[in-house]
């Protein structure tokens, strides 16, 4: 029965988006994912490897893979890449220090050919926590303006509070069909 | 296009479909995928390339799918060691799963993957797992400890593994604690520092007794074997455990048998040998022996190896039971070979008419390899059982009277033995041996055949003839036949030394002159000695009464008998060898039995005892004849010299015979000791100087050769006339160095027909001077009662090389320079085998003196210095480059003439 029942799915173009949630390591990456998945706060260790998951927002169907964010796992993102049609790249807004990192990265990344396609989500998080950086200065601390030729958006977070994801995730499924 | 083409990733192929199909949305495309590389894999094709792709399907609800990629996991992660880190997040969600079989499999998976980087990441899983409320998961974690201690056994160490596996000692599910156990002893066998990680005391033990009753048979395996290494604090302790363990007798399956039986074999080391216990444990013990010899051959097999050390152990266990050892017609080989072993153990008195009977009749089968070891068996109850050696040996009689070739020959070689055993008692069957003699080819049956002449000579009235028969193909002989053929006609030689002296000499002579064997010239050479110099001694070492040969020659010495009675039903077991004899790397611990608490001293090793036999009259009287005999009396012998051996045996041979006999036995005795063993000077082997047509029937044989500061023409005359040969002298024609005979020579007067006669004549240099051609020629005037004969012949140079050749290092190296370079001759010595140390040692044996030594650019350099009887000296260089056997060779010398006879002399010497 399954078999027949995917096979109606597939001919009304019910695809799978891919994301790929990104960001160093204790951004809150697979926080935000079970946020995102079960609606809660759960409790994360450091993800040493991936996590996927199937993320249903407002009838979009969406296979979301969190990356380990530590230095021995960034190498193997590269591996992720093909297909993806979005990046979510998430920020600590309180880790200042590496802000550089961060945004080294997140250029590197983006230097990819795989995701020439991909729109990119940023998740200024943790802007629950006192004397974080606000969203004007991150897009700045990123480089933000010499992006060309992508679509993107910047978003305050806080995936412990539940704030500001359904924002992002909004402007993410709308960009995505409009891109189609 | 360049070739680069080729290097650059295809975009085709079957690993790029798989690859994308790894990648497709669709589950079901994705799970065959995944099977496909899974058959990929096994057939051995490299699909490593897939390891990110097969990674990222690990994430998944479908239980299929997880065990093929975790199959690719166990196989991969090893050779994709940095990226295998991307599977550690998904192993850490799965030991959390809610279903147990999931957890399980991947904490087994985990243990599987020997990646040392990600291993630090699975210690927490692990240690939930551990914990986990599932036995299954608890079990499987268990063994999983092992594995991650083969891997880091720091990391066990330090994360408490060790202890949270002794808690699982005790945990209620029989089959955890079957595990914890297994995991504990493989770790303790793997232990680096070879002590136990965990000491078992009696709770533990006792927690893995009532396990025992409840888990699966292999972990009765397991636990058993670990009860095997614990030793009970006292004799009662043991006697319990074994009550709790003796069910464990009846079970179905073979290993849990064989263990159950090792625990007890260890414990009853302890209790006290003549307890009720003790006896009844005895008797229990061998009706599970006796089931397992109903199973398939090759489990049978293996507990017959077992009963082996068992019954070399406690013989009693199984003394009753000969019967299940008799041999069934279609045993396989290995089984019956087995089987026939132990019978010969169990045999004794009371069951030796059976077992011979069988034995008779095994030897009457087909099989070459098992008839074989059964004429051996029967050999080996006469050896064992006293009573029955009488009808052995009849029956062994019977066995050659078939004339079957190999079982003659078999029986030939136990019949020594029992001869060894026996002596004086079986003799008379020695006529029925010897007429086998020709059907021999085995060197075994030759060398018994011959020691069996040999050693009852004295009865065997043509043993002569029967040992000059196998004297005749001496070299194609094996050596133990070689060595049994000379021990042989020594001991003919003293037992009846009238009429074998030409045998003996002829034996010795091959054994220390025409063999490369090294045993056997050094036994030529003892016996020669021995013979020569003191005939008595000689009958005392060679005619010595012998030790009677053990009861049982091939029982296992007893500490190793012991050690694997510890390692009964393991492969150490099979192999009767030490588990370190054969597992590499790991030096263990090395097993032993327990000490019995009270003093029972070594009673349960039965000393095997060798009693004397009484000497039999007839050859103590044969004896004693021989040492009063004048013939032999010259046992004081002159001080030691050179000529010792020569001298020795002459005075040994000579007295009792006739003058003209003598002279001949003296001349070819002479010829045989003339060839000293190790000679200190080379002197060149004799050659033809006169040849007797040229001599008028005398013919001339010599060499030269330098002792002891004297120079002297060593020569062998023969008269081959028909008439005998006096009046004998000899001159030298004037020659380069000015040699001339120092005394008269000296040959036997007359010199028969047929006789030779060896003689060394003593030369000085101190006669008239004439430079010959070449410079080493002599022209030597030989006079006698027919003619006067004259000959010519070379003299090997290093004769003339003095003593006091040594030039002190500073006159070497002014000499050196003082000499002119065109006085320089340079030489290569082709073929050297010796290094420098015995080429200095060789020369200066040779009176070449070796005046420095260096070593420069790989090359050493070997100064060295020598001088002629006439004064002059020569300077040399050796250049010698190791592994090159060519040598280049410098002379400096004023007299060029001699150069050319120094290289010779050289060459000579350094290919002695």
């Amino acid at each position: 029965m399954g078999g027949f029942y995917s096979y109606f799915k597939s001919l009304f173009g019910e695809k799978e988006l891919r994301i790929l949630i990104l960001g160093l390591d204790g951004a809150g990456k697979t926080t935000i994912l079970y946020r995102l998945q079960v609606g809660e706060v759960v409790t994360t260790i450091p993800t040493i490897g991936f996590n996927v998951e199937q993320v249903t927002y407002k009838n979009i169907k969406f296979q979301v893979w969190d990356l380990g964010g530590q230095t021995s796992i960034r190498p193997y993102w590269r591996c992720y890449y093909s297909n993806t049609d979005a990046v979510v790249y998430v920020i600590d807004s309180v880790d200042r220090e590496r802000m550089g990192i961060a945004k080294d990265e997140l250029m590197y990344m983006l230097k990819e050919e795989e995701l020439n396609g991909a729109i990119l989500t940023i998740l200024a998080n943790k802007q629950d926590v006192e004397g974080c950086m606000n969203v004007t200065e991150i897009h700045q601390a990123l480089g933000l303006d010499s992006l060309k030729n992508r679509t993107f958006q910047i978003f305050k977070t806080s995936a412990k509070k539940g704030i500001g994801l359904d924002e992002a995730m909004d402007w993410l499924c709308n960009t995505l069909q409009n891109h189609k | 296009m360049t070739d680069s083409k080729y290097f650059t990733t295809t975009k085709k192929g079957e690993i790029f479909e798989l690859k994308s199909e790894l990648n497709s949305d669709k589950k079901e495309k994705k799970r065959e995928a995944v099977k496909k590389v899974i058959a990929s894999m096994t057939v051995g094709k490299d699909v490593s390339a897939l390891f990110p792709d097969v990674v990222n399907c690990m994430q998944t609800d479908n239980l299929e799918l997880k065990k093929l990629v975790y199959l690719y996991l166990m196989n991969y992660a090893k050779s994709n060691p940095d990226m295998a880190i991307m599977a550690v997040n998904t192993f850490v969600k799965d030991c959390e799963d809610p279903n147990p079989l999931i957890r399980a499999l991947a904490v087994r998976t985990m243990g599987c993957i020997r990646v040392e980087k990600i291993t630090e990441y699975l210690c927490e899983p692990l240690r939930k797992c551990l914990r986990d409320e599932d036995p299954y998961v608890r079990k499987t974690a268990a063994v999983c400890v092992a594995k991650l201690y083969d891997i880091n056994a720091q990391l066990v160490d330090d994360q408490g593994f060790l202890e949270q596996l002794k808690e699982l000692l005790s945990d209620s599910n029989p089959m955890v604690v079957a595990n914890a156990v297994a995991a504990l002893s493989e770790m303790n066998e793997a232990s680096i520092t070879g002590s136990p990680l965990i000491e078992m005391n009696s709770q533990t033990i006792n927690k893995l007794l009532t396990a025992l009753n409840e888990c699966t048979e292999w972990g009765q395996v397991f636990i058993l074997d670990s009860l095997a290494n614990y030793s009970p604090k006292d004799d009662r302790e043991a006697q319990s455990i074994c009550e709790r363990i003796t069910p464990r007798l009846a079970h179905a399956n073979a290993a849990v048998v064989l263990s159950a039986i090792k625990v007890l074999m260890k414990l009853m080391e302890m209790l006290p040998t003549d307890s009720d216990f003790v006896t009844t444990l005895t008797k229990k013990l061998a009706p599970p022996l006796v089931t397992l010899l109903s199973t398939e051959p090759e489990v049978q097999y293996v507990a017959l190896r077992n009963i082996n050390l068992i019954v070399q152990k406690r013989p009693d266990i199984l003394k009753h039971e000969m019967k299940v050892f008799f041999v069934k017609y279609n045993d396989p080989i290995y089984v019956k070979l087995e089987k026939l072993d132990i019978m010969i153990r169990l045999a004794s008195q009371a069951n030796i008419a059976q077992v011979l009977s069988e034995l008779k009749e095994y030897a009457t089968e087909v099989d070459v390899d098992f008839v074989r070891k059964a004429v051996r068996a029967i050999g080996r109850c006469a050896i064992k059982v006293e009573q029955s050696a009488e009808r052995c040996v009849s029956t062994l009689l019977d066995l050659i009277q078939t004339k079957v070739n190999y079982v003659v020959q078999e029986a030939i070689v136990v019949i020594k033995d029992i001869f060894r055993k026996y002596p004086n008692k079986y003799e008379s069957i020695i006529s029925l041996l010897c007429e086998n003699l020709d059907t021999l080819d085995e060197p075994e049956a030759r060398a018994s055949m011959i020691w069996i002449i040999g050693e009852y000579a004295e009865r065997i009235d043509n043993a002569d003839e029967l040992l000059e028969s196998f004297l005749e193909g001496f070299h194609d002989e094996n050596t133990q036949v070689q060595l049994q053929l000379l021990t042989a006609i020594v001991k003919l030689f003293l037992k009846r030394p009238t009429d074998t002296q030409e045998l003996v000499q002829q034996v010795l002579s091959l054994a220390t002159q025409d063999s490369d064997n090294p045993d056997l010239r050094d036994r030529g050479f003892i016996y020669w000695r021995l013979l020569s110099t003191d005939p008595g001694a000689a009958k005392d070492v060679v005619l010595a009464e012998k030790p009677l040969i053990s009861e049982e020659t091939d029982l296992l010495e007893p500490t190793l008998l012991d050690e694997l009675v510890c390692h009964i039903s393991s492969l150490a077991s099979v192999y009767h060898k030490p588990p370190n004899a054969f597992v590499e790397g790991r030096p263990g611990l090395r097993k032993s039995l327990p000490a019995r608490n009270e003093n029972t001293s070594a009673s349960n090793v039965p000393q095997a005892a060798v009693i004397p036999a009484p000497q039999e009259s007839l050859i103590g009287d044969l004896l004693s004849m021989d040492l009063t005999t004048p013939a032999v009396v010259p046992t004081s012998v002159q001080p030691p010299s050179v000529d010792l051996l020569a001298s020795g045996l002459d005075s040994l041979l000579t007295t009792s015979d006739l003058p003209a006999a003598s002279s001949s036995n003296t001349g070819l005795l002479g010829d045989i000791f003339g060839f000293t063993p190790t000679p200190v000077s080379y002197s060149p082997p004799k050659q033809l100087w006169l040849p007797s047509e040229n001599g008028k029937g005398l013919e001339i044989m010599g060499t030269f050769s330098r002792k002891n500061g004297q120079i002297s023409m060593d020569m062998t005359l023969k008269n081959k006339a028909m008439q005998p040969m006096s009046g004998f002298a000899i001159q030298l024609n004037k020659n380069s160095f000015g040699l001339t005979p120092a005394r008269p020579l000296q040959v036997l007067n007359p010199l028969l027909p047929t006789a030779s006669y060896e003689t060394s004549l003593a030369l000085a240099t101190t006669g008239l001077v004439q430079r010959m051609e070449p410079i080493t020629n002599l022209q030597v005037a030989i006079k006698n009662n027919i003619d006067v004969l004259y000959y010519a012949c070379i003299i090997p140079m290093n004769v003339f090389f003095i003593e006091d050749g040594q030039m002190d290092k500073r006159v070497f190296l002014k000499t050196w320079k003082d000499i002119p370079a065109e006085n320089e001759v340079q030489f290569t010595l082709k073929n050297v085998l010796c290094n420098t140390e015995a080429i200095v040692l060789k020369m200066s044996q040779n009176n070449v003196f070796t005046i420095a030594k260096r070593h420069v650019e790989g090359q050493d350099m070997l100064y060295q210095s020598l001088k002629l009887t006439n004064g002059n000296w020569v300077l040399n260089e050796l250049k010698i480059q190791p592994g090159n056997p060519n040598i280049t060779l410098s002379l400096k010398l004023l007299a060029m003439e001699v150069a050319q006879g120094v290289f010779q002399a050289y060459d000579a010497i350094l290919h002695s």
